[in-house]
């Protein structure tokens, strides 16, 4: 097999990877505006604690194109925000919601598909050094993508998707790796650049979704030191999981 | 950086980090009493310097042994929540300046000489890991101090009190950052095994204090949108400058 179509078949993988994060959900049987507050504060964990690691990966590329890069994504989801409120709230719809919870789940599908893209390119340009580390590094990046399918799963479980669909929207969120990770493959000098924008980015726009969206609405229902404890263990949980894998 | 002895160092810095909150009166010094938003700013600012202090403990301080930082950060979490409601100041809303209970008064006041102690152990810990990284850490922490004292001398002025000793009750409820921070640097210099235990322990208390009481009322005083950018360029200035150093 060549080396391109080995790089597209692992970032598939790892994509597929993602909808495992679904799994969890089977087990949560009522939801509640408590069920909802709660798991919008382990998603805000999970995105920050991800967040955490993109920003440490793409300052070793470089520190300032980082920066510019998350201002950039902060700005995207303002830009996106706005044209979400320029819909009328029964022309928004996601699944069975419209309105408030459509235009929630919306943004939430972009900002984890837009992240998608600069994982993509990560993993291009890790497997650009030759593919013998391969199945390790697929590995170890399907398993964070995982956390990410509990992020979206968390944020539209609660508002009537199935686990199954949001499984499969997982998924989806993550097929921009696969489609990146080829021509970052191939152009790795062409794309290393771009690296730490690309981390920046994807780290901006998770941050500013967590602080904008995902912790009021914790917030709102849930009570703030319950709210605070979870989220603080999600972090530290990823952040400890993202170091030894 | 500096040729001074590095106790003497440490001591120097958090003892400007808790002058520095005597700044937090000038806002109302210069303009009289500020609206709800400001308030909120105030506290988004605090968090969001609380939280890049926080990401860089966790990915400049902690090279190795990163079992023990997830396990200090357990304990710096259990710690927080054990001593708010230990001493009456769990659920505490930090901004409710028509509050006269005799009693809100004082837990006011305790709860922010708690946070002070938790920020000296961030300073004493980060000061282990290097010298520069230490102080610029301690800076991050002296500028978080001004609008947490800002909020503080908000209360305490609709109770009555002057601004100049409100200047001086925020100065000395930050003492104890000094005391702390060295305590912290040289029992963990004499014990090296302690150092990943301590910075865990300030990461886990910094990030809990800020989801359960720096971030809960401020998207109250003021917008999502405007609460969430204040917070993120804070982190990202401390990200950008900290790691930097």
């Amino acid at each position: 097999m060549s080396d391109v179509s080995l790089v597209f078949l692992y970032a598939l993988a790892t994509a597929l990877a993602t909808g495992l994060g679904a799994v969890p959900f089977l087990f949560v049987r009522e939801v509640s505006p408590q069920v909802v507050a709660y798991s919008n504060a382990v998603a805000a964990g999970l995105m920050l604690g991800a967040s955490f690691g993109l920003v440490s990966e793409g300052t070793t590329y470089g520190r300032w194109e980082t920066l510019g890069g998350a201002i950039v994504g902060v700005v995207f989801i303002l830009i996106t925000q706005r044209l979400l409120d320029g819909y009328d709230e029964e022309k928004l719809i996601f699944g069975a919601a419209t309105g408030e919870s459509a235009r929630r789940m919306l943004l939430m599908m972009v900002v984890m598909t837009v992240h998608s893209f600069s994982e993509g390119v990560a993993v291009g340009v890790s497997f650009g050094g030759g593919v013998e580390l391969a199945t390790l590094i697929t590995a170890a990046i399907a398993v964070h993508n995982i956390p990410e399918g509990v992020a979206i799963t968390a944020v539209m479980r609660p508002r009537g998707v199935s686990v199954a669909r949001s499984g499969v929207w997982s998924v989806v969120s993550s097929l921009p790796q696969p489609l990146m990770a080829v021509p970052a493959f191939l152009f790795v000098e062409a794309f290393r650049p771009a690296l730490p924008w690309g981390l920046g980015f994807a780290a901006g726009a998770m941050v500013f979704m967590v602080l904008v969206e995902l912790l009021p609405e914790a917030f709102h229902e849930g009570g703030r030191r319950s709210v605070a404890t979870l989220v603080t263990l999600t972090v530290i949980g990823m952040v400890l999981f993202q170091r030894f894998l | 950086m500096s040729d001074l002895d590095p106790t003497l160092t440490v001591l120097l810095y958090s003892s400007l980090a808790a002058f520095t909150a005597g700044l937090g009166i000038l806002p109302q010094a210069l303009s009289g009493r500020l609206p709800m938003r400001a308030l909120g700013w105030a506290n988004a600012l605090a968090a969001g310097l609380m939280l890049g202090v926080a990401y860089s403990l966790l990915y400049e301080g902690l090279s190795d042994r990163v079992l023990q930082g997830g396990a200090g950060a357990l304990l710096g979490l259990l710690f927080v929540r054990l001593a708010h409601r230990g001493t009456g100041v769990q659920d505490l809303d930090l901004n409710r300046l028509d509050d006269l209970d005799p009693a809100y008064g004082y837990q006011i006041v305790l709860v922010n000489t708690l946070h002070g102690a938790y920020e000296g152990v961030a300073i004493g810990a980060a000061m282990l890991v290097s010298l520069p990284f230490g102080i610029s850490t301690a800076l991050a922490l002296a500028v978080h101090n001004i609008p947490e004292a800002m909020v503080q001398t908000a209360v305490l002025e609709s109770r009555g009190v002057r601004l100049r000793h409100a200047a001086g009750l925020a100065v000395a409820v930050n003492t104890n950052q000094v005391l702390v921070s060295v305590v912290v640097f040289v029992v963990a210099r004499a014990l090296p095994w302690l150092l990943p235990w301590a910075i865990g322990f300030a990461v886990g208390a910094l990030l809990y204090l800020l989801m359960a009481e720096l971030l809960p009322e401020s998207y109250a005083q003021a917008g999502h949108t405007s609460i969430a950018l204040v917070t993120l360029v804070a982190m990202g200035i401390v990200v950008a400058l900290v790691g930097a150093g």
